[in-house]
């Protein structure tokens, strides 16, 4: 695969969206047709709870 | 217990496992689907994540011992070693000695579809990484 990086603006963006995610539970959101990043949300509609990051177990 | 071989994982299978599944491929683009297969007394999921411009191929496997065991997950598109990566390119995930209840993977809370969830997580963890050499996320004890 051709790695290609993230953008100093991207970078920044899904830096400060895990810290939410991690610190204060902030869903993130998976583009429901390719599960692309597609922005955060202090609440989720059950609806799209399925595309949601949110209470997701994890060491780190 | 195992989801193929007992009456109870062949009930969680189908009402908890599948819907999910089912659930997630709805609207979704075919090749971003979750395929699911069986492999002996293992059910793997196959599916692609696309967390910012790369696209990664990845399999989850339901060994014969979930859900009390937790899913593995594994990479097969290539990565640079990086951390919370194991052997066979199979993320580290989960901690379940821990303290820490969200560092625990919870039969009770979660179905496969969380695994990808997590993985999904991780990716953009690595993409991060792959550019600072810095993992985003403190590690848990």
């Amino acid at each position: 695969m051709d790695f290609r990086p993230l953008t100093e603006t991207e970078r920044r963006t899904l830096t400060t969206a895990l810290r939410g995610n991690s610190d204060r539970g902030l869903a993130l959101l998976m583009d429901r047709r390719d599960t692309s990043f597609a922005g955060t949300a202090e609440e989720v509609p059950d609806e799209e709870v399925i595309n949601a990051i949110k209470s997701v177990p994890c060491h780190y | 217990m195992g989801l193929l071989d007992t009456e109870f994982g062949k009930r969680r299978l189908l009402s908890v496992e599948v819907p999910a599944i089912e659930k997630y491929n709805e609207g979704r683009d075919a090749e971003f689907k979750i395929f699911l297969n069986r492999v002996g007394g293992t059910l793997v999921l196959s599916y692609l994540l696309k967390p910012c411009h790369n696209i990664y191929r990845l399999e989850t496997r339901l060994l014969s011992s979930y859900p009390t065991v937790p899913p593995e997950t594994r990479v097969l598109t290539p990565l640079k070693h990086c951390p919370h990566l194991l052997e066979g390119q199979t993320m580290c995930l989960w901690r379940q000695g821990s303290t820490r209840a969200v560092s625990r993977w919870d039969p009770a809370k979660f179905t496969c579809v969380f695994a990808l969830q997590a993985a999904w997580r991780w990716l953009v963890c690595y993409e991060i990484w792959h550019d600072t050499g810095e993992w985003p996320l403190p590690e848990a004890k």
